[in-house]
This record gives C-alpha cells, sequence and structure tokens, in this order.
C-alpha cells in the first residue's frame, strides 16, 4: 500500500522548484549574459556566461581565439550595461583597436598589470567595486586556496568572472562551477569547447563554435616585399 | 604646591613646562577640524572653540547626531572635552566650564529665554575672576551665578566695573558679543609628533588618520577636496620620508583618503623609526557638488574610481590604466595607454588583433612562405600600411614604415597578424 502511494509523491517531489536533478540543467539563480553563441547558451545554465561565480577558461594554448569567445558578452556589458570591464594582468595591454572593434567601450576598460598575489589582490578588489560588470583575470599560478576565496566573493557579487589558466590545471580540482577547456577545432575559424564541470554535470561531448573571424580573401597572396621605405625620402646627401 | 614639595612627595614625577605657543598651535589645529563642522569657528584662548553649529543640524541629522560626532571626534582627536550648547557664546562658555570633561551628556539651553535659569546654577568659578573681585562677591553674599543676576544691574556696574555687568548682559543676550572668526590657513600643513618612536609602518595609520581629520575639516571649511596630499615620515637623523597620496578625484572623504593611506603604509618599509608625521595638503580643488541618483543611488562610475585609487595606491600608478585608439596608420602608435575612463575608439580599415607584440618578432621564410611551426597559410590581406616619415631616424619613434600587413593561420591553429618588409616577415599581432 505504502509502496503505491509512493511513486506519485516522488513525482510531486521532483516537479518542486527547490528540487534539482543531477542529470538535468541546473536552473540559475540570475540569468546569464548571452554569450554569443546559440549553442553555447543552450548548454550553460541560466541561457549564457553564469554571473555570480568563476568561470574557469583553459586554452589548450595561447592564441587559439579563446579571447574572441569573451568578446560578444563582454562588449554586451560594456556596451548594454554600461559596466565597466577590469582585465588584471594581461599577457599583453590590450590593442585598443581590436577591442573597440569587437564593441567594448574603451572609456570603461580598465587594464590592471599585477603579478602574483596582487593579482588576486586586485581581482577581490574589483569584485567589491560596484560598476565592474566583467572581470576577465589571467591567473596561471593561482592555488584552490585563491580561487575559493574569489568564488566566495564571486557568489556575493553580480560581476562576470572569466579567468584564464593554463590548459594543464584541467587536472586539478578547482571551485569555479564552470570550466571550460578550449581546442581549435580542425575547422580554421571554428573553437571546440569542452565543458569539464558545470552545474547539471559535465558535458560529454564537445561543442563546435563557429568564431567571428577576418574574412579571408581570395587574394591573400603574398608578393614581391615592398621596398624600403628610406628609398622614396631623399637621401641625405641631397639634403646638403 | 612648589615644585620641590611635589618632588619629595612623587620622586617619580615628570615635569613638563607649559606652552602656551603649543597649546594655541594645537588649539588651531582643532578649529581647522572642526571646520568640518561648521565654517563658522572661533577660538575662545586659550583653551576653547565656539562652533556656531545651528546651521549645520540639518546636514548631521539633528543636534544629537551632530554632539555625538563632535564628541566622538575630539576623543579621535585626543581631547577630552567639556562641550554645552547656548543661544549666546559667553553662556555656552561658562555652562561647559562648569561641565564635567568627556561626559556624553552635553548641558544645553536652546532658548534664549531660558538662559536665566540655566546659569543659576553655575558657581563662581566658571567666571574666572581676579580673586579680590571673588572676595567682594563673597562680600554680598553672593554663592552662585544665579545670585549675581538678581541683583540690580547699574549698581553691579558701578562696583565691579562695566566690563563684567557688560559680560552679564552678551551672556544673556542683551548684548551683542561680537568675535572674530577663526581664518583658516591657506596652505594645509599639520604636524604629529608621535609619542614613542615608531619602526613598523603599518602602526602609523592611526596616526595618520588623526592629521587626515584635520586636513578633511579643513577642506570642508573651504568647500573644496584635494587630488593629491603628501604625509611626510620624519625621523631623527635620516631625511624625511615622503609619502604621496594621489586620488582619481577631488576629495575630501577621510575614509577615502584613509583606505589609499593604508595600502601606501602596508607596502611601505622603514628605514629609521619616525617621530614625527607632517600631512602636506596640495592645493585645494573646488569640489564638484554631488548629484544623488533619482533613487538614491550613487552615482556610477564612482566605484570604480575608487577602485582605480585603491589599485593604484598599492600597484603603482603606471599599472593601471586604461587604452584609447589613435587615429594613426602605424600600429605600433594606433593604442595608447592613458587614465582610465578617458579611452577612446577610432576606426580602421583592416582587422586588427585583441593582442599586440611590443616588438615585431622575426619569421623565417622557407619557399616565399612565412614560417612559425610549419609554414604560415595567409588567409588575408595584403593591406599595405606606409606612413610615418615624419619621425624616421628619431629615438623611441616608430619611424617610417612601408608593410603589407596579412592574416595568417599557423599549423596549431593560432591566428597571426604578420606583415613584410624590405627586411622579411615578421609576426606583429595575435587575433586570439
Amino acid at each position: 500500500m505504502s509502496a503505491l502511494s509512493g511513486a506519485p509523491a516522488l513525482a510531486g517531489v521532483l516537479s518542486r522548484s527547490d528540487v534539482w536533478r543531477g542529470d538535468s540543467l541546473a536552473r540559475a539563480a540570475l540569468p546569464g549574459v548571452p554569450s554569443g553563441f546559440a549553442a553555447l547558451d543552450a548548454e550553460l545554465p541560466g541561457g549564457g556566461w553564469p554571473r555570480g561565480g568563476l568561470v574557469e577558461l583553459l586554452p589548450a594554448r595561447q592564441g587559439i581565439g579563446e579571447l574572441s569567445l569573451l568578446m560578444p558578452a563582454l562588449a554586451h556589458v560594456s556596451a548594454n550595461e554600461l559596466s565597466w570591464v577590469v582585465c588584471v594582468a594581461p599577457p599583453l595591454p590590450p590593442y585598443a583597436p581590436a577591442w573597440a572593434a569587437a564593441g567594448v567601450a574603451l572609456s570603461r576598460l580598465l587594464v590592471t598589470r599585477a603579478v602574483g598575489g596582487d593579482a588576486a589582490w586586485a581581482c577581490a578588489r574589483a569584485l567589491d567595486a560596484e560598476g565592474v560588470g566583467a572581470l576577465v583575470a589571467w591567473l596561471p599560478e593561482s592555488d584552490a586556496g585563491t580561487l575559493r576565496r574569489l568564488q566566495l566573493l564571486a557568489e556575493k557579487s553580480r560581476t562576470l568572472i572569466f579567468l584564464f589558466r593554463p590548459a594543464a590545471a584541467a587536472r586539478e580540482s578547482s571551485p569555479a562551477p564552470l570550466r571550460i577547456g578550449v581546442t581549435a577545432a580542425n575547422d580554421p575559424g571554428r573553437l571546440t569547447l569542452r565543458l569539464i564541470k558545470r552545474r547539471g554535470g559535465a558535458l560529454e561531448s564537445p561543442l563546435e563554435l563557429d568564431m567571428a573571424r577576418p574574412a579571408p580573401s581570395p587574394h591573400a597572396v603574398a608578393g614581391p616585399p615592398p621596398s624600403a621605405a628610406a628609398a622614396r625620402s631623399l637621401p641625405a646627401t641631397a639634403v646638403a | 604646591m612648589r615644585l620641590a614639595d611635589a618632588w619629595a612627595l612623587l620622586p617619580e614625577l615628570v615635569v613638563q613646562e607649559r606652552d602656551a605657543e603649543r597649546e594655541r598651535r594645537r588649539l588651531e589645529t582643532l578649529a581647522c577640524w572642526a571646520g568640518g563642522f561648521t565654517s563658522e569657528v572661533s577660538l575662545a584662548q586659550p583653551d576653547a572653540l565656539l562652533l556656531e553649529v545651528a546651521g549645520s543640524l540639518r546636514l548631521f541629522g539633528g543636534l544629537d547626531a551632530l554632539l555625538a560626532r563632535l564628541l566622538h571626534g575630539i576623543a579621535g582627536q585626543g581631547h577630552a572635552a567639556r562641550a554645552a550648547l547656548a543661544p549666546t557664546p559667553r553662556a555656552a562658555l561658562w555652562l561647559a566650564a562648569a561641565g564635567e570633561a568627556g561626559c556624553t551628556e552635553v548641558p544645553r539651553c536652546l532658548s534664549p529665554a531660558g538662559l536665566r535659569d540655566a546659569l543659576a546654577g553655575l558657581p563662581l568659578e566658571v567666571l574666572e575672576l581676579e580673586p579680590a573681585r571673588e572676595r567682594q562677591l563673597n562680600g554680598f553674599g553672593v554663592r552662585c551665578l544665579g545670585d549675581i543676576l538678581r541683583l540690580p544691574r547699574s549698581g553691579l556696574a558701578r562696583r565691579l566695573g562695566v566690563d563684567f555687568a557688560s559680560a552679564l548682559a552678551q551672556a544673556l543676550g542683551e548684548l551683542p558679543d561680537l568675535r572674530e572668526r577663526f581664518r583658516f590657513p591657506e596652505t594645509f600643513r599639520e604636524s604629529l609628533e608621535l609619542p614613542a618612536r615608531v619602526e613598523d609602518a603599518g602602526r602609523l595609520f592611526f596616526a595618520a588618520l588623526r592629521l587626515v581629520q584635520v586636513l578633511c575639516g579643513w577642506l570642508a571649511a573651504r568647500g573644496s577636496g584635494i587630488v593629491a596630499c603628501r604625509l611626510q615620515l620624519e625621523h631623527e637623523r635620516t631625511c624625511a620620508t615622503p609619502l604621496e597620496l594621489v586620488f582619481t578625484a577631488p576629495t575630501r572623504d577621510p575614509e577615502r583618503i584613509g583606505r589609499v593611506l593604508r595600502e601606501r603604509l602596508d607596502r611601505l618599509s622603514l628605514a629609521a623609526p619616525v617621530e614625527t608625521l607632517v600631512l602636506l595638503a596640495g592645493t585645494p580643488e573646488p569640489l564638484p557638488g554631488r548629484e544623488g541618483g533619482l533613487f538614491g543611488e550613487t552615482a556610477a562610475g564612482e566605484g570604480v574610481m575608487l577602485l582605480v585609487e585603491r589599485l593604484q595606491a598599492r600597484l603603482g600608478e603606471a599599472s593601471v590604466h586604461a587604452v584609447a585608439a589613435r587615429p594613426e596608420h602605424r600600429p605600433e602608435r594606433a593604442s595608447v595607454s592613458v587614465a582610465p575612463g578617458l579611452g577612446s575608439a577610432a576606426v580602421f580599415p583592416g582587422p586588427r588583433p585583441c593582442w599586440l607584440l611590443p616588438r615585431p618578432q622575426p619569421l623565417s621564410e622557407v619557399g616565399g612562405r612565412p614560417q612559425r611551426d610549419g609554414p604560415l597559410t595567409l588567409l588575408a590581406g595584403p593591406e599595405r600600411i606606409e606612413s610615418g616619415w615624419w619621425d624616421a631616424g628619431e629615438a623611441e619613434a616608430v619611424g617610417d614604415v612601408r608593410r603589407d600587413y596579412f592574416v595568417a593561420l599557423s599549423s596549431r591553429h593560432e591566428w597571426l597578424w604578420v606583415y613584410r618588409c624590405h627586411e622579411g616577415w615578421f609576426l606583429h599581432g595575435h587575433f586570439s
């Protein structure tokens, strides 16, 4: 008798909004920031990059397009939400023409050079500050303790937080609720994302995304090398 | 009691001579600090300050809140004050003289009509009369101020002098009591001698904060803020260690100045113990009025400016910046570091990489194709950039360039920005 009445009760319990089944995608407390890639949004809790938690990105190597992956979201935060984008410890200073072309408002971009512990400290301060919409940090040497402290701060804020860490860090455990391995796909201009960890369980099959890339032109052929620029100007002896 | 007698009773007694000049300077420092509460400050030598607070009540949220902050602040300055509140300066001075130091219950009389009753109970000592006069009054049978107030005024003027009678009239508000207003100094320089030599910079914070409070009072009275100030740590023998505090916008918020100060002090290692702190303010700048948000929110961007200040205090000013694109053909010159908030965009004809290498990296060439982990595939280009004849040959300048730029893909799927010039192939940026 009790076994019979148990079945409908279980269905009732499962339909409650505060009960979450481990095999389905978690419902996020805050709606996510659209990533600009529909295929990725569909796989992320909250329908976009989640706020209030670390997003750890583990690119196989630098320069494969890991930053282009974030650009639509950064542009959204900076141009639509009028919040600031803070870069902490980037490998090189951001090149203004490209960031502006991607849609990031440069008047609300802050770049901080810092090393080691100072970089994590700068991240923590940026999370405290009001008006910071997105934080992009390069923390190659951070340990689990640092990440845990940042995650605790992140939970209290509404800031979007992207951390770039080396691909080797994928083997270590991390308190970040979303971890993504980024590799280049065989097709040029495409990226393969592996959702190593997310609320709702890892995604088994990798995602392939099309990146916005400079359009290839059929005429990209190197001609003869340009002559030396100095050949145009008058030889120094002629000026006398 | 003579000094010899005192020493006989207490051999470990430390005697210090009273220094009227230093007392006067201290009073002026406190007057500066009191500028944070009202701009109408007047010195009552040798040991009293008169503040006209009626105009400040609304700003501080009422009389009780104002008094609480005042007493708390003065305790923070290291003094136990006797405070009193009255409609006339002289009555306030007398009431305060009868009060108890450090007492939070402030004797107050808020209406001129109640002055007579409020003063009646005060002892004669508050008048600070000469002993002969006091004896004379005692001879009349006068024991307290109320007894004097009952005597006919004309008789008092004849017996004790017109000054005495007019002082009474001023206290009761019957005669005007004109007081010279304290003139806030034009430049700010305050010093604080530490009671003991300090070797750890972090422990200087609270002493320095006391100076910052005085600075903020001075700034409030002038209606201005500062963008820079300097804290000098003076040592016994070596020259002083200067500590420059820089802010992104004019401010007179002691908390904000304190935050920057703490970051700077935490990072400082002292070469020698500190004896004295000196705070010097830069030129005060008019503080723009703050617009409250429509729904009580703080102005956007302000939080970020505070962040910039904290980051700069710890990491150095040059380490926190924004980037701006400039309409300039040569890629090296098209992006510059600017102060936070001043970034601006420009339009460029071709694709530009997210990261530009500080120096172009030479690439080898095999069979007419540039190499980096194998041959590069050229995807887009060429974009000819030919410019810069005007600074050719100058030091640190990019000079005259003539380059063909291409977007290239490496065998390891990196998107690169490469160029070819007469010297060969170079890698100049990463599309990340």
